[in-house]
């Protein structure tokens, strides 16, 4: 069964075809030139060209990588193949090990820092799955990834609330563009959190969407930047291994994105994603129960001080629990567009649970128009009503996973006798019942801003936590063409 | 001139089926197919009329559900609107071209004859209003990834299926005015999804597919979704069409595997005993012809007034079957009426029995003909 969001997986990812099949990457063959009369012949340990002399010479293999993929229209990808090499456990795995033996030889210098990046709907995930309190299972799960060698587990709030608030100021920069500058295509602005719909929007719908998208970059980039960055630079020349912990394995394909290869660096700004499900699986093999761990501490590498490990205490953000978004941005765009204060948003269901829209009225005028958009047919609804000019939003929540984040397509299976729907239930409850945290309230981010980006709105902080999407070119190609 | 109701008649070019008919060669063929207790003619199909060559193969005939005019359409990206003129010749009405880019696979009328829809390979389907004979395209369904290969209204007119390349079957709401939204995406194939059809009766969804099974899905009324609720398994590779019996019991479908398969609906709490599973029915596989058909069957039509079962074939042949009198409706046996070798001088891609007038039958063809039949009984 696919992990990828249903999106994706039918934009071709993980489709049938294999890129063995039927990529249609133009690969350099490496041999050497001959005059015609050459042939081909395969053997059991590969592809050898025979030429007129007769002598053999083997052929490269083709390899293909996960951002090839990514740039081409071709197939997405089936490349779970090629995901599962470079994204995958073991390979995690193999960094851990690898790092061990480095650190048995004395070479802790040549060692690489392993943090470990935790956001909240796969602690949820593991919580159900071995009846733990969220904030215990964090703890449980910081134990179980030090034994593994990760050196540091951290909270990804903080970056929640930097794009939240950048997120928030973009909506208000568009609003404004439309209203008084009569700037067209800008609204309404999309959510840019989610990479199965972001990739799908570039390889679908091109130049008609991707203006409306925010250019916000999604909590788990600007973690990566964080990281590699600004922790980065106070860590006297160790390379950092940056692992984040997410509810999908869309997840990693935004990961592997060229916009998040870092130059300075000459690393990925996240260089591995791991996902709840992968986490059980690797708990289940090494036989251990989560529950049974003792409780280990989080890191705060961001403070740049000695003395920063904190027992987690998880929080949540109002509204969604895929990051509440619409809920942010509504009732700050209430206040700075309207100078008023509002409590609590009140959703309308429209076609569905998955889509529902949340406006604010004055004298029977719309100001505002918000809505949370889950899962394919809702998606699909939306852009479609944009393209056709029949949507009146000014900013719509897309996840594509039907009820969100939560409900994760990499998020543990429900056990036998519960259902999805009841599993994703339970975890809402889950997240509801967690003490809120309010983004413009986070003194740390402010102190980032200041420290880290030079201050809000500056050039830095619009070029480390904003990005850019690229339309991919459909390629007609003869394989495509069937009956 | 669409509300012409359909004189029998019998004076058009009968010719050929006779002649062919007639040769000893063929009834030679007939005998040796007698397992499946074929009688010699027990039928025949009388050709009335072969309408005028389109530009390349002409993929689908549909008829309005009148009965009184049909539509085509092909390779040459345009729909053709037939009906009778003056001298009860079927002629081309209206050319609905502009609404697609590449071949249009299928076209369906909705129920009230005043939509059609049009699917077509590059990905779009088109909802054409129909205003008093004026055809206009008022809605476009974008969201497959490839071909559309096949569109289907509901008995109650309020939704469409559509399913594609992209192994796909989508649900389209009626929304309001030229509205159509997406209700599900039902992704149960593994493989190329060849046709959807939905019940005559109620609003259950069937859809045929590359990867030789026929799915079956329901509205979840919990979720406000739709489900796969039963998987039709059997044929040994595609799964090219499917046709409700008319009162939706039974369901027959033709494949690339040269069968034709009859599944029969065992409701939860049938009298036969046969298992069911979440208060849906199981459809069986009550009944196989095999070794009639010599190449892949594309289409199957079972015809609601008459119960006889047309087919369309790769080996350039139209068959038309009948069930046996006194046939176990737990194993009914099927037997060959007839069979006109030469139909169209390429693989048939449909037959169409129509919905008013029995015994009528459109069948087009690779040859880019199209030809409209008489079935008799002799």
């Amino acid at each position: 069964m696919s992990r990828f969001s249903g999106v994706l997986q039918l934009t071709d990812l993980d489709d049938f075809i294999t890129p063995s099949q039927e990529c249609i990457k133009p690969v350099k063959i490496e041999k050497t030139a001959s005059s015609t009369g050459a042939k081909i012949t395969i053997q059991e340990d590969g592809y050898f060209q025979i030429d007129e002399d007769g002598s053999a010479q083997k052929l490269q293999k083709v390899e293909i990588t996960l951002s090839d993929c990514l740039a081409c229209s071709g197939c997405i990808t089936s490349a779970e193949s090629v995901l599962v090499t470079q994204q995958s456990q073991e390979e995690l795995l193999r960094i851990f090990e690898e790092n061990k033996n480095l650190k048995l030889q004395d070479r802790t210098e040549d060692a690489k820092l392993i943090i470990v990046s935790v956001s909240i709907q796969p602690i949820l995930s593991l919580a159900v799955r071995y009846s733990l309190s969220p904030s215990d299972c964090a703890a449980k799960l910081s134990q179980y990834l030090k034994q593994l060698g990760a050196d540091m587990i951290v909270d990804m709030t903080i970056a929640d609330d930097l794009a939240l608030l950048e997120s928030q100021k973009e909506f208000i920069r568009r609003y404004r563009a439309t209203k008084s500058d009569g700037v067209k295509n800008i609204l309404p602005m999309l959510a840019s959190s989610c990479p199965g719909w972001v990739c799908y929007a570039e390889k679908t719908h091109g130049s008609y969407i991707l203006p409306y998208i925010a250019t916000t970059k999604s909590p788990q980039q600007i973690m990566g930047s964080l990281i590699k960055q600004w922790v980065g630079r106070s860590v006297e020349g160790r390379q950092i291994y940056h692992v984040t912990v997410m509810p999908c394995y869309d997840k990693k394909l935004e990961a592997a994105r060229d916009d998040f290869f870092s130059k300075e660096t000459q690393s990925r700004d996240v260089d591995c994603v791991i996902t709840a499900i992968e986490l059980e699986q690797m708990l289940v093999k090494d036989g251990i129960s989560l529950d049974t761990l003792s409780n280990s501490t989080f890191s705060q590498p961001w403070l740049l001080k000695d003395d920063q490990e904190i027992s987690p205490l998880l929080t949540r953000h109002i509204g969604s629990g895929s990051g509440g978004y619409a809920d942010h941005i509504f009732k700050y765009a209430v206040k700075e567009l309207f100078g008023e204060e509002i409590e609590n948003l009140e959703y309308k269901n429209l076609r569905n649970p998955d889509f529902r829209e949340a406006v604010l009225e004055k004298d029977g005028v719309v100001l505002l128009r918000f809505a949370i958009a889950n899962g394919f047919k809702n998606i699909q609804n939306l852009v479609q009503k944009l393209k056709r000019g029949k949507s009146n939003y000014h900013y719509v929540e897309v996840m594509a996973c039907p009820s969100g984040c939560l409900n994760g397509g990499a998020q543990v299976r429900p056990k036998d006798g519960t259902s999805v729907k009841e599993l994703a239930s339970k975890l809402e409850e889950l997240y509801n019942s967690l003490p809120v945290a309010i983004p413009e309230q986070n003194e740390l981010v402010k102190k980032l801003y200041d420290s880290w980006l030079g201050g809000q709105e500056s050039d830095k902080s619009s070029a480390v936590l904003h990005t850019q999407y690229h339309a991919v070119e459909k390629i007609a190609n003869a394989f495509n063409i069937k009956w | 001139m669409l509300c012409n109701l359909y004189p029998y008649f019998i004076s058009e070019t009968l010719c050929e089926v006779n002649n062919l008919w007639s040769e000893p060669a063929q009834l030679q063929e007939i005998t040796t197919r007698s397992k499946f207790h074929t009688l010699l003619t027990m039928g025949k199909l009388e050709l009335l009329q072969t309408l005028k060559k389109d530009d390349g193969r002409v993929w689908n005939v549909a008829w309005h559900p009148k009965g009184d005019a049909f539509a085509s359409c092909g390779e040459d990206k345009s729909i053709r609107i037939w009906a009778k003129d003056m001298l009860g010749k079927w002629s081309n009405k209206f050319v609905l071209t502009e609404g697609h880019k590449r071949t249009i696979r299928q076209v369906a009328w909705s129920p009230c004859g005043n939509y059609l829809a049009s699917a077509s390979f590059d990905a779009t389907t088109s909802i054409w209003d129909n205003h008093g004979g004026e055809f206009e395209c008022n809605a476009t369904l974008e969201g497959h990834e490839n071909e559309v290969k096949s569109v289907a209204w509901s008995r109650s007119g309020q939704l469409l299926a559509t399913c594609s390349r992209d192994k796909s079957v989508w649900i389209w709401e009626v929304a309001g005015d030229d509205e159509y939204d997406c209700g599900a995406v039902l992704n149960a194939h593994s493989q190329d999804v060849k046709k959807v059809l939905f019940h005559p009766e109620r609003d259950l969804l069937a859809s045929a597919s590359y990867d030789n099974t026929i799915k079956l899905y329901r509205d979840d009324p919990s979720d406000e979704d739709w489900l796969c609720c039963g998987t039709l398994t059997g044929h040994e590779s595609t799964v090219w069409s499917i046709s409700f019996e008319g009162n939706g019991k039974r369901l027959a479908s033709c494949s690339d595997d040269h069968t034709v398969k009859i599944w029969k609906d065992y409701p939860p709490g049938n009298p036969e005993g046969v298992a069911t599973e979440d208060g849906d029915s199981t459809w069986k596989c009550v009944c196989t012809l095999s070794g009639e058909h010599t190449r892949t069957i594309y289409d199957i039509s079972w015809c609601p007034q008459t119960g006889l079962i047309a087919t369309a074939c790769g080996d350039d042949a139209i068959r038309v079957f009948k069930e046996d009198e006194g046939s176990d409706s737990n194993a009914p046996s099927f037997s060959l009426l007839c069979a006109v070798d030469r139909a169209h001088n390429q693989d048939v891609n449909c037959v169409a029995w129509n919905p008013a007038v029995a015994g009528l039958l459109a069948s087009c063809s690779d040859d880019g003909e199209i030809k409209v039949w008489n079935f008799v009984d002799t």
